[in-house]
């Protein structure tokens, strides 16, 4: 072994980066980089020089890269290494809401139409080549160009229909929350699978029945065929399958309806005064503690987690509705300089580590802590409607971030009562003095100011440094 | 020898009269490889018509937006 290379067990490789042989990602000194390997000279080579990196990067669809002379993890392989432009906060597919899975399609199969317009082609469509930054989407994975061979179908075409055209066609069609199969199918949903959850007038829509339908046909049909395709997929067949597919994408659509909390601001029982006070006291304690970064959990359609966006501070709002979270997005996407991204979460059963060897996507909690966590109108439904007792809920959030932005709303709370309306109250220890000598225990509370015209309190609490 | 029309009749086919499901593993490309070569013609001319069309469009849009403009002058 030379001496400046390592042992594989020193390479702090990333735990999604393994399947390509061109390269992989790696963590040194807490930055993350890119080794391209020398398999993949003459594509990256290509891709600088055809002009296509420029064209993509001046267009933020793709994530802007630098080469740096640090010593490869592998030097054998290594032909350079590359230093990607930082991302916050990594999520994936099974967290976003139509629209940004929509998003993230649509961005797909326009980059594949720039490469091709270069030469080039993407050798897969995963959902997880893409990220968002606030609230637009962008190509994260450099390594995905090749160039493109006339004749030959897109390779990228399977995995596209599963990552993306499946999830948006069975919410359009059926239910919102089967794009939620992404959790479960990490290499995205079969289409096979698709095919049946299908409404049977979906066999009426033409895209559907070519990519989704009559696909899952033909993977049954033809498995394990040998494939001959030398000169058969012509250079306008393949523009017209992309465009067949952007079609299929944009005639999809969902609206927010119907779903559990979708008008809750509406509904809740906070006058105008108390509304504009709470408003008030969050904006306050946010400028109090200055966060660097801040995630707000339950936070419906943003309202509140927009107070600390809009000062600069990187902010992700999490919701379990899929209406609410479609609602915030759409919202951003009006102002793309938003530090904001609405995310799916379930705070009962967040994300998990998936993947082989459990490390290719990381759980909720591998991707804190944050500075500062924003829980209002949270724990009476963890609470009361998921039995979360106090002290665990405490622990879960003094693991997530110094700083705490909590709102307690007592029994006499009218949400509280419907909450109880329904059950037996076996809540004898939910009250305010209990809530407060729980999270006294890992908390020092700076602040409890009661919202006006409500039985609700809030509170700043920063993490006892012990 | 079956020609790329008869192998999608036949699979569309499939799509009236579901075949009943089993748990085969289905092959991970070889089915969608061949569905891009079967659908080519098609794509390829739908695309080509598309593309025509928006000449079309663009030509006449010019065209009338140049009137307009002549009138207004």
């Amino acid at each position: 072994m030379k001496p400046n290379q390592k042992k594989p067990s020193d390479i702090n490789h990333i735990g999604a980066s393994f399947r390509d042989p061109n390269g992989f990602l790696f963590i040194q000194e807490g930055r993350i980089y890119r080794q391209v390997n020398q398999s993949y000279r003459e594509e990256y080579d290509f891709m600088m020089r055809s002009g296509l990196y420029n064209r993509l990067v001046d267009a933020r669809l793709l994530l802007p890269h630098q080469e740096v002379p640090i010593t490869p993890p592998q030097p054998d392989l290594a032909y350079k290494i590359i230093q990607p432009e930082k991302i916050n906060f990594i999520s994936y597919p099974y967290e976003w809401s139509f629209s940004q899975i929509k998003d993230a399609a649509l961005l797909t199969l326009h980059t594949q139409k720039l490469s091709l317009e270069a030469g080039m082609s993407l050798k897969d469509a995963s959902a997880y080549n893409i990220q968002f930054i606030h609230a637009k989407p962008i190509f994260i994975d450099t390594l995905s160009f090749e160039r493109y061979q006339e004749g030959k179908p897109w390779d990228a075409y399977k995995q596209f229909c599963q990552h993306f055209l499946a999830p948006l066609t069975l919410a359009s069609w059926r239910d919102v929350r089967l794009s939620e199969l992404l959790r479960n199918h990490i290499d995205g949903i079969p289409l096979d699978l698709a095919s049946v959850l299908l409404p049977w007038s979906s066999r009426f829509s033409l895209p559907i029945v070519l990519h989704i339908h009559l696909h899952a046909a033909s993977q049954k049909r033809f498995a394990g065929r040998k494939v001959e395709y030398s000169g058969k997929f012509s250079r306008q067949a393949m523009f017209g399958l992309v465009d067949s597919l952007e079609d299929a994408v944009r005639k999809l659509t969902w609206k927010p309806k119907d779903t559990q909390w979708g008008e809750y601001y509406d509904e809740t029982n906070y006058t105008p005064e108390g509304m504009a006070h709470k408003e008030k006291l969050v904006d306050e304690f946010i400028q109090i503690i200055q966060p660097r970064s801040l995630w707000d959990l339950g936070a419906n359609t943003g309202r509140f987690s927009r107070l600390a966006s809009q000062r600069g501070v990187p902010t992700i709002a999490f919701d379990l509705d899929p209406a609410a979270v479609e609602m915030a997005y759409l919202e951003c996407k009006k102002d793309v300089s938003s530090n904001l991204l609405p995310l799916l979460m379930d705070l009962t059963n967040p994300s998990p580590s998936l993947g082989w060897n459990n490390r290719e996507r990381m759980s909720l909690v591998a991707r804190g802590p944050v500075d500062a966590i924003l829980a209002l109108a949270l724990i009476h439904h963890l609470t009361i409607s998921n039995n979360v007792p106090l002290e665990h809920l405490a622990k879960f959030l003094v693991g997530l971030g110094k700083w705490l932005l909590i709102e307690f709303a007592s029994k006499e709370d009218s949400q509280v009562q419907r909450l109880l309306a329904v059950r037996k109250d076996i809540f004898s220890g939910y009250t305010k003095e209990k809530f407060e000598e729980i999270f006294s225990k890992s908390y020092d509370i700076l602040r409890c100011d009661q919202i006006r015209d409500s039985q609700r309190w809030l509170y700043l609490m920063q993490r006892t440094e012990k | 020898m079956p020609t790329p029309f008869h192998e999608l009749i036949d699979l569309a086919s499939q799509l009236i009269i579901p075949s009943p499901s089993d748990a085969a593993y289905l092959d991970p490309g070889s089915g969608s490889f061949i569905l891009q070569i079967l659908l080519a013609t098609l794509l390829g001319s739908l695309f080509l018509v598309k593309s025509f069309w928006r000449k079309i469009v663009v030509f006449f849009q010019k065209l009338f937006s140049k009137s307009s403009d002549d009138q207004g002058q």
